[in-house]
């Protein structure tokens, strides 16, 4: 067998329906931060496309190797992210009163990021591995303790940079991936209530006053107009001035004029629906619906454990991020520093999804061979 | 076998992700949904918020209303100038310190204004209403031009500091204008609370024509529209026409509309120029209308420098000043008449037949009623005198007897006939009524009536005081044939292209009780005027020096006594201090056979009548008649330049 054929072959059965809703979504992306950052020096597009070219490279680099290979990374890829928050904790750089990035070289990381694809690897790797769920065919609640402390240990340590949303995300990306392993559906409302439970404690004890009263804006924001509950209301006030059709790109007033908070990051979802309204708005929520089913497909149809629970993390893993980002961004949830996948600046994020994208691919290629 | 056990794991996920990918389109849906309450149900609502934004209104001051004189000569317009404001929300702490000490150094700022701007700044950066500190407050007002370039210069390093360019008003009369005029100062918050029109900084009228007609002359502010980004900054002119429709840019201020005066600015002068003393009035109204000609009141203060920065050091002097030059004496202060009320007794005893205009009563240098003797000032006696004579040689001892003949309550409605007593109401502000007694508030006061009280009152002594406008007016209906005008000031109201909004005609002054008429027979009145022609024109008038070559015309001279002095009083009045010296009048009208216009001076502490009132309403009269020449001459002359 040629290996002309043999790459051919691969060709054929690659998921092309999810490489090209990630390139439209890339595409969209750059095309809007470019509106986004319409009057600030920085490129950020630019920037954000050479961080996708970059992604996009790594990516189709990873479609040489076997997933499973990942297996053998897991608990070194684990331990490195790990140190990476621990590096963060000493010596990372604070912006607005956070740690949450680490200077190395010219370039900043976010290792947070990373983190989520390390929890999601860890965790398929776990109950691939774990025999228990077989052997009495389902998980009993304290089966569970080994995950649970996996889960814990970086989600303490995001949460203490502090960044209440990462630390939200990558919680609910690892109780995705605990749904679909074999838990009763009891012990999963029992975990819901002792979830309700914990966040009672944890908004007595552990939120910060800030992160408080972002959960009290939400609750009430035209009570804090002019001060937390100002981001909240100028996002929904962008959103909704986009109508059927938007004000066109690089028309969006909310942007141009800065009344947007952070309108190239967590708020970059309030841009495009200001500039392409509900047409747009729509557009973008169908293609992270698609990409979340085409992961869900591909955990469904892969060809072992490992891969499906993969799959099943980075499915968890675009739909939190999407789901918070873009509820958070129109109202229906608190402002928590949630990045759009591949819409929202930044590197770190860019990359953790394309690898994320690229972890799919894998999977899914991988199911017709061997 | 790994590998089966794994498929069959994978086939317990399908159920499982077939009910994720239901939650996965739900949740989407939920977002679909929002998207669709906020984008399409409430978007017209959320797109008129996205709007008021960046849309910021900035104000257009109207033009202030001139003032004009009956002429047209300009007593009061606006000059452009420049206004410092500050707005809190934009420089904060180390930089707020800074600007502070850049300004006191560019605009050369006293201690003082350095506390009150402080003292602003606080109070508007911990107002309660949040956007307050976005509201700019007034730094310094009208500031000269080289520090206008100082400031321009440096704008960039003091980016909360604004040069407002504000029209300001500019008095180009002369001071002795002032009380008329009045001038204008910054609103006050309670103010502004009862009319929200006024905006922080801006100036209202206070005192005077400035004040009376606020609402004339101010107009209406208009409005500009701007774009601005997120932190208050104008964006550039691409984007603001693309933001703003054209037709929204721009609501034009209406300017205000002119008053004109009936004052005449050079009859002003004339009366400013003749009138000696260091405090006093004049006033000169149209005998026929009550429209004031000329109206002084001295000491006045300068609009000018009341409008614009006056010290605190500066108010405090005025304020302290013994001669209280903010004190309108034309009718916010009163005076015993002295002599000057001898017509009102004349007129009362006219009328009530105690004397005919040929009866006489005869002066023997006094008047004896008791054990008590009011002296003359003559003391050997006038001997038989006529009410034209008594009036002509103003014999107090002829008075003395007619009031006693006619008690207190006579005189007393006879005053208020020709206004006394009670305000005229001329409109331009507070003004006092005098005091008029009679026998039930002198009760009132001094427990009984005596008849002494109707002697000294005969004379305008005793409980009668008088303003220097109620002597103008009741003088004005002895010259007029009895008819008691309102005074008024203001001739009409134009707009600012100059049609004609409301012209004033005279008015009635229906406060005497008599709807504006004295009520005695003409010749009553007649027999008056002779007497106070007399005066002036025959020798042995009390104001014979004062006569006029070519115009008759007659007046009444009064010393008012400040102080009793018991039994002497005849000090020369240098030797007196100034605030225990008689206060000088001099009432009179011209000319005598058809009066025109009525003079009164009242030169406070300034002696004797005679000689410290009548020779400035002399002159007053004499400039009346050759302003009226010169005024027919230049008629005369334009119509031959026509011919």
């Amino acid at each position: 067998m040629a290996l002309g054929t043999d790459t051919e072959k691969k060709l054929d059965h690659l998921h092309w329906p999810l490489v090209i809703c990630t390139l439209i979504i890339c595409g969209l992306g750059v095309w809007n931060l470019a509106s986004a950052a319409k009057n600030t020096i920085d490129p950020f597009a630019l920037k954000q496309a050479r961080w996708m070219l970059g992604g996009f490279v790594a990516m189709l680099v990873f479609l040489f190797v076997d997933y499973r290979w990942l297996q053998t990374l897991a608990w070194p890829g684990y331990f490195a992210a790990l140190g990476l928050l621990a590096g963060v904790a000493f010596a990372g750089k604070k912006v607005l009163g956070a740690r949450r990035w680490l200077q190395i070289g010219g370039a900043q990381l976010q290792p947070s990021e990373f983190v989520k694809l390390a929890v999601v690897v860890i965790l398929a790797r776990w109950f691939t591995r774990n025999e228990t769920g077989v052997r009495k065919g389902h998980y009993g609640l304290f089966d569970l303790w080994q995950p649970f402390l996996l889960i814990l240990i970086p989600v303490a340590l995001i949460m203490k940079q502090p960044d209440l949303g990462t630390a939200l995300v990558t919680f609910f990306i690892a109780m995705t991936m605990v749904m679909f392993a074999k838990v009763k559906w009891r012990d999963l409302f029992l975990m819901l209530a002792s979830g309700v439970g914990a966040s009672v404690l944890a908004w007595h004890k552990f939120l910060k006053d800030y992160q408080k009263q972002r959960v009290l804006t939400f609750l009430n924001p035209q009570a804090y107009a002019k001060g937390a509950g100002y981001h909240a209301i100028q996002s929904v006030i962008a959103v909704g001035s986009g109508q059927w059709s938007g004000k066109g790109w690089g028309e969006g007033t909310q942007s141009l004029l800065s009344f947007l908070p952070e309108q190239h990051t967590d708020f970059i979802f309030s841009v495009w629906s200001e500039e392409h309204g509900f047409m747009g708005g729509v557009l973008l929520i169908a293609l992270y619906a698609f990409l979340v089913l085409a992961a869900l497909d591909v955990a469904a149809k892969a060809r072992d454990k490992f891969g499906s629970f993969l799959a099943l993390g980075i499915a968890g893993l675009f739909f939190w991020h999407a789901f918070i980002n873009m509820g958070m961004v129109s109202g229906v949830l608190p402002v928590v520093g949630v990045p759009l996948p591949l819409f929202s600046y930044g590197g770190s994020s860019v990359l953790a999804d394309m690898l994320g994208v690229g972890i799919l691919l894998n999977v899914s290629l991988r199911r017709f061979m061997f | 076998m790994l590998i089966r056990r794994d498929a069959e794991d994978i086939r317990e996920i399908r159920p499982r992700a077939a009910l994720g990918a239901l939650v996965v389109v739900c949740a989407m849906l939920v977002l679909v949904v929002r998207l669709y309450q906020l984008q399409i149900v409430r978007g017209d609502e959320y797109v008129s918020q996205s709007i008021a934004n960046f849309r910021k209104s900035l104000f257009v001051p109207a033009d202030r209303g001139q003032i004009k004189d009956r002429n047209g000569r300009t007593l009061v317009d606006n000059r452009p100038s420049f206004d410092v404001f500050m707005t809190p929300a934009f420089c904060k702490g180390k930089e707020r310190d800074e600007t502070i000490d850049k300004l006191k150094d560019y605009l050369h700022l006293e201690a003082e204004d350095v506390a009150r701007i402080k003292a602003d700044y606080q109070k508007s950066w911990l107002s309660k209403d949040r956007l307050e500190r976005f509201k700019p407050f007034l730094v310094e007002l009208d500031i000269p031009r080289d520090q206008v370039d100082v400031v321009e210069a440096h704008k960039t390093e003091m980016s909360c500091v604004n040069l407002i360019p504000t029209p300001h008003r500019s008095y180009r009369a002369q001071q002795s204008l002032g009380h008329v005029l009045g001038y204008m100062s910054e609103v006050t918050p309670d103010e502004m609370d009862d009319h929200p029109e006024y905006r922080r900084g801006q100036t209202i009228g206070r005192r005077g024509i400035e004040r009376r007609w606020e609402k004339e002359l101010r107009g209406a502010d208009g409005k500009q529209n701007i774009a601005v980004d997120a932190k208050g900054r104008e964006l550039d002119k691409d984007t603001q026409e693309a933001l703003i429709p054209e037709g929204e840019r721009l609501v034009p201020a209406t300017p205000g509309n002119n008053l004109i005066l009936s004052i005449d600015e050079r009859l002003q002068e004339a009366a400013d120029a003749a009138f000696p003393g260091r405090a006093g009035a004049v006033v000169v109204l149209e005998a026929k209308t009550g429209f004031v000609l000329a109206m002084v009141s001295r000491p006045s203060y300068d609009p000018n420098k009341m409008s614009g920065r006056i010290s605190r050091a500066e108010l405090k002097a005025m304020n302290d000043d013994p001669l209280k030059p903010m004190l309108n004496r034309v009718m916010n202060e009163n005076y015993h008449p002295g002599s000057t009320f001898k017509v009102v007794t004349s007129l009362a005893g006219l009328e009530a037949k105690k004397i005919t205009a040929d009866s006489t009563i005869t002066c023997t240098g006094g008047y004896t009623l008791g054990n008590h003797r009011w002296r003359c000032d003559k003391p050997q006696g006038h001997g038989a005198l006529n009410v034209k004579q008594a009036l002509q040689h103003s014999c107090d001892a002829y008075y003395y007897a007619l009031g006693d003949r006619l008690g207190l309550d006579a005189i007393s409605d006879m005053a208020h006939r020709l206004g006394y007593g009670q305000p005229t109401g001329f409109d331009l502000g507070r003004e006092i009524p005098g005091i008029i007694p009679d026998t039930a508030s002198v009760i009132k006061v001094f427990g009984a009536y005596t008849r002494g009280h109707a002697i000294n009152a005969s004379i305008g002594q005793g409980e009668i005081n008088v303003t220097p406008l109620q002597q103008a007016v009741a003088y004005a209906a002895i010259a007029n044939g009895g008819h008691v005008w309102r005074p008024q000031i203001v001739e009409r109201i134009e707009s600012p292209d100059g049609k004609v909004l409301q012209e004033f005609k005279p008015e009635p002054d229906v406060g005497n009780g008599h709807n504006g008429e004295v009520g005695v027979r003409p010749q009553d009145l007649e027999a008056v005027r002779k007497g106070l022609v007399a005066v002036v024109n025959e020798p042995g008038g009390t104001a014979y020096r004062s006569k006029l070559s070519d115009v008759v015309f007659g007046g009444k001279t009064g010393t008012a006594q400040v102080v009793k002095l018991g039994g002497k009083q005849n000090l020369k009045t240098e030797s007196q201090s100034y605030f225990s010296r008689d206060h000088a009048w001099f009432a009179s009208f011209a000319p005598a056979d058809d009066p025109e216009i009525v003079v009164v001076v009242l030169n406070e502490h300034g002696g004797w009548g005679a000689e410290a009132a009548a020779p400035a309403a002399s002159k007053v009269v004499e400039a009346y008649f050759q302003l009226k020449r010169q005024k027919t001459g230049e008629t005369v002359t334009a119509s031959a330049a026509v011919h």
